[in-house]
C-alpha cells in the first residue's frame, strides 16, 4: 500500500535566540522521524508536551522549516513539487488545531470562517459556497443559522465543530488534528471523537491525530507512534502497543491511564522528573535519565529503531518482552 | 555600566551622523541658497557666470560630497558663519542653548514634580471630585495650543493686570527679581502644557500598581500609608512613567520653540525659527544638530534612570528603546 | 447530537457590543457630539455668509474692528472681515487637515507596520530602525523646515506652488510623513502577535497569500487600536497645523485656518483681545472633544471586555 503522506528522516531545527554578537544556539525539535500515513487509516502520534509532535505536524503543513529529510505527498517530494501540485496538497491536507478559541478569527462570522478555504482556493461562486457551508454545518451537527453568528457566541465544543467544518470544506483527503480534544471537557471530548469517527466512515478520511493522551486516541487510532524529545521511540499497531508496549516510555505513558492499558502493570514505572530541555539532550538514549531499566550502555549509545515483533518497532536496548 | 554607556554613546553618534546627513540634505532644499541670492541681486548674470558661482560654492557637487566637506570642517570645530548675524555659528548657539536649558530644565523639574503629585493624588482618590478636576486639567493641558495659552497668559497677567512683562530677556541691571519676572510667564506656559500627559500617565500607572499584591501585603503589614505610596507604589509606577518622560523631551523642545517665540526668549527655539525664516543655512543646521543631540543624550539618561528604578533590567540586556 | 441547538441567540458582532459600551460613556458621547456639531457648523459657513449678508473673505477697511451685532455675530476683524463666518471657514480647513493628516498617517503607519510584521527578518529590522529614528527627531523644527522647503527644487511648477492648494496639501503631507510612526509600531506588534494565532496558521496552511492574511485577518483584528490612534492623532495634527500656521509656514492667505488667524494675534492682544482668543478657544474645544472621544473609544474597544462577550 503506498503512503498518502510521508516523512522520511525528517529533522527540524530552530535557530536559537542569537543576536548579532551572541553565539547562535539551535534547538533540534525533531530528530530523523519517518512516518507514513496510509489512505483511510488513523495514525496517532503521542508524547508529552515539548516532545516535538506539534512541530512534526507543522512541518507537514508547511508551517515549520524542514532542516533535513523529506516530506512526501502521494510520492512527491514537497520541496521540489510544482506550484500546482503544492496547491492541490494544501487543499487536500487540512488541519484542526487544539484551541478552538484561537483557531477561529473572532472578527469573522462562522459562515465566512468555514468558507475561507473555499475562497482561498477559488472553489465555487458565492451561492455555491453558501450552500456548501450550510451542508457542512449540518454534517458537524450545528444549525444552519450558525453561519451568521460569531465565534464568541459558541461553546468550546461547538467551536471545535466549526473548526472541523472548515477543515472539511475543501473536501480533503487528510486531516491533521493537533490535540483536537485537549482543550475540551471530557463529556464533549467523546462527542467530538464520535463525530471524527463518523466523518471518517462517511468520507474515507485519513487522520493524523496528535495527542499527549493515549486514552483519548485509543478509540480512533489504527497505528500509534510514541515520540520522545523529537525521536520516535515506539511504533506499532494500536492493539499491540496498548497490550504489550516494548518501550519503557510508552509503558509509563500507559501506566498514567489505567482504564485502557491491558498490559501487566509493574509498580515503579511511573514517569519521574521532567523531560530534559531539547537545548541539552542527554547522551546515548535520550530517555535514560528517567528510565528504571537504564544501564551504562543506555547513557553512551543511542538505540536504533528496530523491529521487536511483526509490525512493531521500538528504540530501546532493553525492550520489555 | 561603562560598557552600556560606551555602546549607547557609540550608537548615538552613528544616529547623529545619519540624522545630520538627512538634515543637511533637507536644508539644501530650502529656498534662498547663497546662489539664489546672488543671481537675484544681479539679474544680468550670464549662465557661464552662474555656473562659475555654482562651482565656487560647490553647489554643483552631489549632495553627499558637499556633506563630507561640511562634516570634515565641522569635525575641526568650524561650523561656519551665520548669514544674518555675521558671527561664527557656534558662539551664537552656545548662548541660546544656555537660555533654553534654563527654561526647559526648570519647566522639566517643576512639571515632573507637579505631575507626579497630581497623578498620585488622583490615583489614590479615584472617582472623587478631586480626581475629576485633575483629570480635566490634564485634558486641557494636552489639548491646548501652547502658543495660544501663552497669549492668554500675556493678556491676563501683562495686558490686564500688568503684573508681569509680556516677554523679552531680563536686563542684567534688573537683578534676580527681574530675571524671575521675565521667566515666570514662559515657564508657567511650558509647565501647564507639560503636566497634562504626564499626570495622566502617572495616574494610570499608579492605579495599576496600587492594585498589585505587594501593595496589599504592605498595607496588611500595617506600614504607614505615606510610606507605601512613596517607597513602594510611586517607585514602581515610575518605571513606565520614566519612558514617557524621556519621550517627552522632544515634546518639551517643541513646546519651548513656540513659547520662546511668543515671549521673545532668546533661546534655541527662537534661534531655529529665525535661522530657517532668514535662510541662515549654517545656523539652522547647527541648531537642529544640537537639538537632536540633546534628545539623544536625554534618551540615554532616561535609560540609566530606568535601570536605576528597576534593578531587574540589566543595562546590557535591554534593547535600546526608540 | 446532544449539543445541537434548536434556536440560536441573534448574531452579535463585537461592534454591537462595543457600541453598547460606548453608549454608556457620557464624556465620549459629549466629545463626539461636540465634534460633529463643530464639523456641521464649519461646513455651513457659506450658508451663514448668505443668511447674514456678510463675507468671511472680503476685506472692508471702513468696517474694521466692528462690535458684535445682528449681522456680524462676533464683530469684524482687523481687515473688516466677518469674524464669525471667518472662524467657521477657517475651522473647516483646520478640521479637514486634522482628519486627512490623521488618516494619511494611519494609512502609511498601517502599511509599514504590516509589512514589517509580516516580513520579519532584516526588512523588519530596517523599517523599525527607521521608525525609531523618526520618533527621536525634533518634531517641530523639522516640521518648520519641511513647511519652508522650496518646492521648485523638488520639481513642482510655479503655478501649483502659488496656489492655495499647495499650502494645504503640503501640511497634510508633512504631518503624514512625520505622524505615522505610532500606528506603525502598533500594527507591527499586532501583526507579530496575530501571526502566531491558530486562525492565521490555518489560513497559511491553505496557501493564503500575505495580502490575504493582512486583509482578512490582521487588519480586522487590529482596526480598533488603529481607530483609537487615528482619533487621538487628529487632535495632535490640528495642534501641529495651528502651530505651523501661527508661525507663518502653514496655511497661506487667501486661505486661513484657526492657527493662521492667530498669526498677528500678538499685536491684537492689547487692541482687540477677543480676536486673539476665539480661534484658540475653538482649537481647545475641538481637541478636548477629540481626546474625550478617543479615550472613550479606547475603553469601549478594550479586548478584555470583548472576550467577556
Amino acid at each position: 500500500m503506498s503512503a498518502l503522506l510521508e516523512t522520511r528522516d525528517l529533522s527540524v531545527r530552530f535557530g536559537g535566540g542569537g543576536g548579532l554578537l551572541r553565539k547562535k544556539r539551535s534547538v533540534q525539535a525533531v530528530h530523523g522521524v519517518s512516518l507514513s500515513l496510509h489512505p483511510g487509516e488513523t495514525l496517532a502520534l503521542v508524547g508529552e508536551s515539548g516532545s516535538g509532535k506539534t512541530t512534526i505536524a507543522r512541518a507537514m503543513l508547511g508551517l515549520a522549516p524542514v532542516s533535513d529529510g523529506q516530506i512526501l505527498y502521494q510520492g512527491q517530494d514537497t520541496a521540489t513539487m510544482t506550484r500546482a501540485a503544492r496547491l492541490a496538497m494544501r487543499r487536500e491536507v487540512q488541519v484542526v488545531f487544539q484551541d478552538p478559541f484561537g483557531s477561529l478569527d473572532p472578527r469573522l462570522p462562522v459562515g465566512d470562517i468555514i468558507a475561507e478555504p473555499l475562497r482561498i482556493h477559488g472553489i465555487g461562486g458565492r451561492g455555491e459556497q453558501r450552500a456548501r457551508v450550510a451542508a457542512l454545518l449540518a454534517q458537524v451537527g450545528l444549525p444552519a443559522d450558525a453561519a451568521s453568528r460569531y465565534p464568541h457566541q459558541f461553546s468550546g465544543g461547538q467551536r471545535q465543530r466549526i473548526a472541523i467544518a472548515r477543515a472539511l470544506a475543501p473536501e480533503p483527503k487528510v486531516i491533521v488534528a493537533d490535540e483536537p480534544l485537549s482543550a475540551l471537557d471530557v463529556s464533549i471530548q467523546s462527542q467530538i471523537l464520535n463525530l471524527l469517527a463518523q466523518l471518517q466512515r462517511e468520507r474515507g478520511l485519513t487522520y493524523f491525530l496528535i495527542s499527549h493522551d493515549l486514552a483519548a486516541v485509543h478509540h480512533l487510532a489504527d497505528r500509534v507512534a510514541a515520540l520522545y524529545l523529537g525521536r520516535i521511540v515506539e511504533f506499532a499497531g494500536r492493539d499491540a502497543l496498548y497490550s504489550s508496549p516494548a518501550h519503557p516510555y510508552t509503558r509509563a505513558l500507559l501506566d498514567a491511564v489505567p482504564q485502557i492499558g491491558r498490559h501487566k502493570r509493574v509498580p515503579g514505572h511511573a514517569l519521574q522528573g521532567d523531560m530534559p530541555s531539547p537545548l541539552a539532550p542527554p547522551s546515548g538514549c535520550v530517555f535514560h535519565p528517567r528510565c528504571a531499566r537504564a544501564t551504562s550502555e543506555c547513557s553512551t549509545t543511542a538505540p536504533a529503531l528496530v523491529t521487536v515483533a511483526p509490525q512493531h518497532q521500538a528504540a530501546c536496548h532493553h525492550p520489555i518482552v | 555600566m561603562l560598557r552600556f554607556l560606551a555602546t549607547r554613546t557609540l550608537g548615538a553618534i552613528v544616529t547623529l551622523l545619519v540624522k545630520s546627513f538627512v538634515i543637511f540634505a533637507l536644508i539644501g532644499l530650502m529656498p534662498g541658497d547663497p546662489l539664489d541670492m546672488l543671481s537675484q541681486s544681479n539679474p544680468d548674470a550670464t549662465p557661464e557666470q552662474i555656473a562659475l558661482l555654482r562651482q565656487m560654492y560647490g553647489v554643483d557637487q552631489p549632495i553627499w560630497e558637499r556633506y563630507v566637506t561640511w562634516l570634515s570642517q565641522a569635525l575641526h570645530g568650524d561650523f561656519g558663519y551665520s548669514r544674518i548675524q555675521h558671527r561664527p555659528v557656534l558662539g551664537i548657539v552656545w548662548q541660546a542653548l544656555g537660555n533654553t536649558l534654563v527654561l526647559t530644565g526648570l519647566a522639566f523639574v517643576i512639571s515632573t514634580a507637579i505631575a507626579l503629585t497630581l497623578g498620585s493624588i488622583a490615583a489614590t482618590r479615584r472617582r472623587s471630585w478631586l480626581d475629576r478636576g485633575i483629570n480635566l486639567l490634564a485634558y486641557l493641558g494636552i489639548s491646548v495650543p501652547s502658543f495660544w495659552l501663552g497669549l492668554v497668559l500675556i493678556y491676563a497677567f501683562a495686558v490686564r493686570l500688568g503684573w508681569l512683562p509680556a516677554g523679552g530677556m531680563p536686563r542684567p541691571e534688573e537683578g534676580p527679581a527681574g530675571w524671575w519676572m521675565h521667566l515666570t510667564l514662559p515657564l508657567a506656559t511650558l509647565v501647564l502644557i507639560e503636566i497634562g500627559g504626564l499626570t495622566r500617565y502617572t495616574r494610570s500607572a499608579m492605579i495599576e500598581v496600587l492594585g498589585q499584591d505587594y501593595i496589599r501585603t504592605a498595607r496588611a503589614k500595617g506600614l504607614p500609608a505615606g510610606r507605601i505610596l512613596l517607597r513602594h507604589a510611586l517607585r514602581n509606577a515610575m518605571i513606565p512613567v520614566a519612558t514617557v518622560i524621556a519621550l517627552g523631551f522632544g515634546f518639551l523642545f517643541s513646546g519651548a520653540l513656540l513659547v520662546e517665540n511668543i515671549f521673545a526668549w532668546r533661546g534655541m527655539g527662537r534661534l531655529i525659527l529665525e535661522a530657517i525664516m532668514g535662510n541662515d543655512y549654517n545656523l539652522a543646521l547647527v541648531c537642529l544638530l544640537f537639538t537632536t543631540a540633546m534628545i539623544l543624550v536625554a534618551n540615554i539618561i532616561a535609560d540609566l534612570a530606568y535601570s536605576w528604578l528597576d534593578p531587574r533590567i540589566g543595562l546590557g540586556g535591554r534593547r535600546g528603546r526608540r | 447530537m446532544s449539543e445541537a441547538m434548536a434556536t440560536l441567540p441573534p448574531a452579535v458582532s463585537v461592534w454591537t457590543l462595543r457600541w453598547r459600551r460606548l453608549r454608556r460613556d457620557r464624556a465620549a458621547l459629549a466629545g463626539g457630539a461636540v465634534l460633529l456639531a463643530m464639523v456641521a457648523l464649519c461646513l455651513a459657513s457659506p450658508w451663514f455668509e448668505r443668511a447674514l449678508g456678510v463675507s468671511a473673505s472680503d476685506t472692508d477697511l471702513f468696517n474694521r474692528f466692528q462690535p458684535s451685532d445682528a449681522s456680524h455675530l462676533l464683530g469684524s476683524d482687523d481687515a473688516g472681515r466677518d469674524e464669525f463666518t471667518r472662524l467657521l471657514a477657517a475651522g473647516w480647513i483646520s478640521l479637514s487637515i486634522g482628519l486627512l493628516g490623521a488618516l494619511g498617517a494611519s494609512l502609511v503607519g498601517t502599511l509599514i507596520g504590516a509589512i514589517a510584521g509580516m516580513s520579519r527578518g532584516w526588512v523588519d529590522m530596517v523599517l523599525m530602525r527607521f521608525t525609531d529614528g523618526i520618533i527621536a527627531l525634533p518634531t517641530l523644527p523639522l516640521l518648520i523646515i519641511l513647511a519652508a522647503l522650496d518646492l521648485s527644487k523638488l520639481g513642482f511648477s510655479q503655478e501649483f506652488i502659488r496656489s492655495g492648494a499647495a499650502g494645504y496639501w503640503r501640511i497634510v503631507l508633512i504631518v503624514t510623513l512625520l505622524g505615522w510612526t505610532g500606528v506603525a509600531r502598533l500594527v507591527r506588534a499586532g501583526t507579530l502577535a496575530l501571526a502566531e494565532r491558530e486562525f492565521v496558521l490555518a489560513a497559511r496552511t491553505q496557501g493564503a497569500s500575505a495580502w490575504w492574511i493582512i486583509r482578512v485577518h490582521i487588519l480586522p483584528n487590529t482596526v480598533s487600536p488603529i481607530i483609537v490612534a487615528t482619533t487621538l492623532a487628529m487632535g495632535r495634527v490640528i495642534l501641529a497645523e495651528s502651530a505651523l500656521s501661527f508661525l507663518g509656514v502653514g496655511i497661506q492667505p487667501p486661505q486661513s485656518s484657526w492657527g493662521s488667524m492667530l498669526t498677528n494675534a500678538q499685536e491684537l492682544i492689547s487692541t482687540a483681545p477677543e480676536l486673539a482668543l476665539y480661534p484658540g478657544a475653538l482649537i481647545l474645544i475641538t481637541v478636548v472633544a477629540i481626546n474625550f472621544l478617543g479615550d472613550g473609544l479606547q475603553a469601549a474597544f478594550d479586548p478584555r471586555e470583548d472576550a467577556r462577550g
